[in-house]
């Protein structure tokens, strides 16, 4: 009797057993990648453009512009997470001694979505408008040389992040890439309700479509030409302009899969167990001094500013510690030296700086004007915190916060008095830092002393650039913000960047259980293609 | 103005002044009830936004404890209490509770005064408030109102506090509000006719800007601008009425209410402005009303008062038109009043002094015409007998000379016969003067320039004004030029002017000055003869012109009475002024025209009624 019961239960175990293997269960099929479905991502932008030519440097608009713009477009080099460089459309790369010279090898065999094959000529065409005035492009047989007047030893790192993208310009404006997607047309039941939008500007392409509730998609195809091979999803939905908490909604209904995350919604979206990942911080706040008024232009009233603003708690507790008080230009991760700078707060001497001025308009006794130029709630609140800040060491402070645009909406320029203090929002770009603290300082006409050397790549000599611009308290760096997105259960394969870029061409989306996803009537799970045709692979193609 | 005229405005002004003083009384007493409706109407509205107020409160502090009684909230309490707590996690809590709750403003506060989490200043978040840890007991507290920093401004926020226990004596305050401001104003539903303001006090002077009523800035904020600052000054209710405009109906009564913090300092000024325009056009209607009730009742006293004083002087009229033909002569009248009142006794007193005074006056009549005949008869032995003196001396030394020789005789003879036609002649004079008196023709009217008869009358005493052996009289002539010329007899009025001027050089017989002078007034011509002699008495001035009467030793007293004739045949008047002992004037006035009725004679200026007595004026008469 107990022989046949151990022969029944051993029986039973291995008929469930094959039944398992047979039929396969989710949690082994999630383990291996799938083709299909469509990748419903979110973001706050109202307006996309993927011209890099028209991207403004530091700009808060042109980090998702350059999300967009990795979809479609490539760039000669990469950077790994290792720090290492990868080919991309350059399978070699050489330079002369002083650096000044470089030469690249273009990718054979890369085709545009129209079947056209990329030159070094169209490499030369893209990159011509996008490089500095030091550097001059040339096409050479298949190969591309930079001749720069000043030594570039960055000059990977400059192609390798930033807006440096190929594209080729067609007759009609449009911007075409040997990217992984292609900037297509709105598939039926994708983005349910869509019109195109026989208007749209040359930034949002033909993929551009307004849905009812008035949300602009723009929908990425997969490139079936593209060299590294055939992204695992059918296609990205991107719906332009959803406010911050009506996305993470979207992604706990499980109407969306990517979410762009405001800081003050991290810690919510982690309560409410949702998959949040965070970049190395990538925007620094910041506050810049010019002499519009009288005030402003006095260095000691700077002083005291810059000793009264408590950075630890803008950090800490009004963007819920998801930035870091910033002391200097660059971010730690990028420059490497950051933590040298310290962050000086001193309310006392900053009282006894302020009672030592003139009781005069030039000393500040006029009120100081501080204009919030970055549109969104986070910049005013920073305005206001700095207000606070400095109203505790008598310097008074009227915030001018410019109005959030609405979407469509004409912008006009708000008549306000002219403000002395500007604060601003600054999107690190570029994983050259000597690149990012030129573009800074031309963006903010910082100047330096003569002596210093502004092509050196050199940290001890970026150390002392950035040293001498902050001691003159032009500008006073207040927090680096990190972005954050949210993530949909089904998302697999998430590995973006620590710098930001997503890489969704390694994303692909696993097929979740009714029971998985609150709402799983979203369109582009239904697509799957049966039959996953295998990546074709190329040298330096991603694993 | 008549004694009708007179009686009439006295029952008028009596009616007047009566209408007048019951319709004050009326009015008055109207306006005073209709005052004293609106206060109490004021006050009721300013009961009913206490009552609002409290209610508002009420309904806050019940919002309140909805965010203290919350889940959430005790868990912040809860996190607050321990060691070190993170902030962070309720930066946002407070904007949360504030939209789900409907309040304008909500802070949360850990136990020792750190804000933790401000739905109206998330900014703030980090600083301390120690008020807030200050008062250990806010059960049960009342809301008040408090300055609420805002990072655009300053607001005026109802507020409540309330305490939530969070473990280890740490509480956790709540601080919920509402904002008074014009959001608050329109959700008062204020009586028809008034409205509310609200003046945010956040600043030691007075900004207009901080005037609101429910729909925005309020327009004239500068008019309630004293009001606001005598609240400022001492916060104190006060009552005080705008006139926006020149119409009565456009003012409003404000009641102005401090509203204070809860250290007593003034936060906000509350006005409850009550409408006028109800009660001034009640008023009005009013007054209407008693205007024309006046009115009827001053047309019918008007009327009273006509009959009334009509009937009181008519016998009195009657009375004065007798007395007036009693002067014009008819001293025969006779007034027909009966009656036992006074006016009848008056009347008969009247009848009975006509009597009397018409035979006093036949009387007297009788007895100026022996006195006339007496000085005519003692004048004209005068004048008779000065000539038959030397008549009888004259014929009785020819009764001598009969007895002398013949040539003697015949010398004498020649000598009195020379004598006899000299008297006899002078005789002849003397009655021929008394005839031309008698005969003074009846004038012929011309075109005369008075100037221009003056000179000529005076043009024939030249040589005697510097006649050797007399002291001169020297002429002197203020004529005016051109002098209107009149309707006059040249021959009359040049015999007139001779009289005068030789009656001023008889005045002068020590020489002196004589004045001429000339002027045209209301129609007259004024003829002025003035000398420097001796001058006249009263006595003599009154007798001047009697006929006959003279002051002179030569005179026949028929000089003045011709110049008196020839005027009274011109329509005109003759006086005369004198100063005993500096001279005398006469004063001729004629009418420039001559018609059937000259023209009315002025009224005496008060200069003219100043004149001494001895001026004496004699008006013409036919």
């Amino acid at each position: 009797m107990r022989f046949i019961e151990s022969r029944l239960f051993a029986a039973t175990s291995l008929l469930w057993l094959a039944a398992q293997i047979l039929l396969g269960s989710p949690a082994t099929a999630a383990r291996h990648p799938r083709y299909g479905g469509t990748l419903r991502v979110e973001v706050h932008a109202l307006r996309v453009s993927l011209d890099p030519r028209e991207w403004q440097a530091g700009s808060l608009e042109s980090a998702t512009n350059q999300k967009m713009a990795e979809l479609v477009f490539e760039r000669l080099v990469a950077l790994d997470n290792y720090g290492r460089f990868q080919p991309a459309l350059a399978t070699e790369w050489s330079h002369d001694g002083s650096t000044k010279r470089w030469r690249f090898l273009i990718r054979a065999g890369v085709k545009f979505p129209d079947g056209t094959a990329l030159g070094a000529e169209d490499v030369v065409a893209a990159l011509q408008p996008l490089l500095p005035a030091t550097e001059q492009i040339s096409a050479s047989g298949n190969a591309i040389v930079i001749q720069s007047s000043v030594p570039e030893p960055d000059l990977l790192e400059q192609l390798a992040s930033g807006r440096y993208f190929v594209y080729r310009a067609l007759a009609s404006g449009v911007l075409v890439g040997t990217g992984p997607f292609v900037l297509g047309e709105v598939p039926m039941g994708g983005g349910q309700g869509a019109e195109q939008n026989p208007g749209s500007s040359r930034s949002q392409a033909s993929g551009a479509a307004t849905s009812p509730g008035g949300g602009v998609h723009l929908y990425f195809r997969a490139n079936q030409e593209a060299w590294s091979g055939r992204p695992f999803l059918d296609g990205i939905d991107v719906t332009l302009g959803v406010p911050p908490l009506r996305a993470m909604f979207d992604v706990q209904l499980g109407k969306a899969d990517l979410i762009e995350l405001v800081p003050e919604l991290v810690p919510r979206a982690r309560q409410a167990n949702l998959r949040v990942w965070s970049s190395e911080p990538l925007t620094m706040y910041g506050l810049r001094f010019d002499d519009t008024q009288v005030a402003a232009s006095d260095v000691r009233l700077r002083e005291a500013f810059s000793l009264s603003l408590d950075r630890g708690t803008m950090a800490s507790v009004l963007l819920q510690k998801q930035a870091e008080p910033a002391a200097a230009l660059l971010p730690q991760w990028l420059s490497g030296y950051a933590f040298l700078f310290g962050v000086d707060t001193n309310l006392e001497r900053a009282k006894e700086l302020r009672r030592a001025l003139p009781a005069n308009e030039a000393a500040g006794a006029a009120l100081l004007r501080l204009r919030v130029d970055p549109a969104g709630d986070l910049a005013k609140l920073l305005g206001e915190r700095v207000a606070v800040n400095a109203r505790q060491a008598a310097i008074r402070v009227e915030v001018i916060a410019r109005p959030v645009p609405r979407a469509g909406a004409a912008t006009s320029a708000p008549a306000d008095p002219p403000a002395g203090v500007h604060l601003f929002a600054w999107h690190y770009s570029s994983l050259s830092p000597r690149a990012e603290l030129d573009s800074l300082f031309a963006a903010y006409n910082l100047t330096e002393p003569s002596a210093v050397n502004a092509a050196s790549t050199d940290h001890e000599q970026l150390y002392a650039r950035e040293r001498r611009v902050l001691e003159d308290r032009r500008v006073l760096p207040l927090i680096v913000e990190a972005e954050s997105v949210g993530l949909g259960a089904n998302v697999r394969d998430w590995m973006p960047a620590r710098w930001g870029e997503w890489h969704l061409d390694d994303v692909w989306l696993e097929e979740l259980p009714e029971t998985a996803v609150a709402d799983s009537s979203h369109t582009g799970n239904s697509a799957v293609e049966t039959l996953p045709r295998p990546r074709p692979v190329a040298p330096g193609a991603k694993p | 103005m008549s004694f009708r005229t007179k009686l009439f405005l006295v029952f008028l002004i009596t009616v007047l002044a009566s209408v007048s003083l019951v319709a004050y009384g009326v009015t008055h007493y109207t306006q005073a009830a209709f005052e004293e409706a609106d206060a109490q109407r004021t006050e009721a509205l300013v009961a009913q936004f206490n009552t609002e107020y409290a209610q508002r409160g009420d309904e806050i502090v019940r919002q309140v404890k909805d965010v203290t009684d919350a889940q959430i909230t005790l868990n912040v309490a809860i996190v607050l209490a321990r060691p070190a707590p993170d902030f962070s996690l309720f930066v946002h809590d407070a904007a949360g509770a504030a939209q789900d709750h409907g309040l304008d403003f909500m802070e949360f506060v850990s136990w020792d005064g750190t804000l933790v989490s401000s739905a109206q200043y998330p900014a703030r978040v980090g600083f301390k408030n120690e008020w807030v840890t200050s008062n250990k007991n806010w059960t049960d507290s009342a809301p008040f109102l408090r300055k609420e920093e805002l990072p655009d401004g300053v607001a005026i926020s109802l507020t409540v506090v309330r305490a939530l226990p969070g473990g280890n004596n740490k509480d956790m305050y709540i601080i919920g509000g509402r904002r008074l401001d014009q959001n608050f104003l329109a959700s008062l539903v204020p009586p028809a006719g008034t409205r509310v303001l609200l003046y945010r006090n956040l600043e030691p002077s007075f900004v207009a800007s901080a005037l609101t009523d429910s729909s925005g800035p309020f327009e004239q904020p500068d008019r309630l601008q004293p009001l606001i600052e005598q609240i400022q000054k001492q916060p104190q209710p006060l009552v005080r009425t705008m006139n926006w405009s020149s119409d009565a109906a456009a003012a409003e009564s404000f009641h102005a209410i401090p509203l204070l913090g809860r250290n007593n300092e003034l936060l906000a000024v509350l006005l409850l402005g009550s409408s006028r325009k109800e009660l001034v056009l009640l008023t009005r209607h009013i007054l209407q009303i008693a205007a024309v009730v006046a009115g009827v009742a001053i047309l019918i006293g008007l009327l009273i008062s006509l009959w009334v004083s009509a009937r009181i002087t008519r016998p009195l009229e009657e009375l004065a038109a007798g007395a007036r033909e009693v002067a014009s002569g008819r001293w025969d009248t006779v007034i027909d009043l009966r009656g036992r009142d006074e006016i009848g006794q008056l009347a008969s007193a009247f009848n009975e002094m006509t009597e009397t005074l018409g035979a006093q006056r036949d009387q007297l009549v009788q007895t100026e015409r022996v006195a006339a005949w007496r000085e005519l008869a003692r004048r004209l032995a005068h004048e008779l007998r000065n000539p038959l003196f030397p008549l009888q001396i004259t014929v009785e030394n020819l009764q001598k000379a009969r007895q002398l020789d013949p040539k003697q005789f015949l010398e004498v003879f020649n000598e009195s016969t020379a004598t006899l036609k000299a008297e006899l002649a002078n005789l002849n004079t003397i009655v021929g003067r008394f005839n031309d008196f008698s005969k003074m023709p009846a004038p012929e009217f011309a075109r005369v320039n008075v100037n221009e008869a003056l000179r000529n009358a005076v043009r024939l005493f030249e040589p005697q004004f510097n006649a050797v052996g007399k002291p001169p009289v020297i002429p002197e002539y203020f004529l005016t030029e051109p002098v209107p010329e009149i309707d006059a007899d040249a021959d009359l009025l040049h015999r007139a002017f001779q009289n005068l001027v030789l009656n001023a050089l008889d005045a002068m017989p020590a020489g002196g000055t004589l004045t001429m002078r000339t002027a045209e007034h209301e129609g007259y011509v004024r003829i002025e003869v003035t000398d420097t002699g001796q001058g006249l008495t009263p006595e003599e001035c009154s007798r001047l012109f009697t006929p006959y009467y003279t002051t002179k030793v030569q005179g026949t007293g028929l000089g003045l009475a011709i110049i008196q004739s020839v005027v009274s045949d011109h329509h005109g008047t003759i006086s005369v002024s004198s100063d005993e002992g500096h001279g005398t004037t006469f004063r001729i006035e004629l009418p420039q025209r001559q018609s059937a009725q000259p023209p009315a004679r002025r009224e005496e200026t008060p200069a003219e009624k100043k004149k001494p007595p001895q001026s004496f004026t004699v008006a013409a008469s036919d």
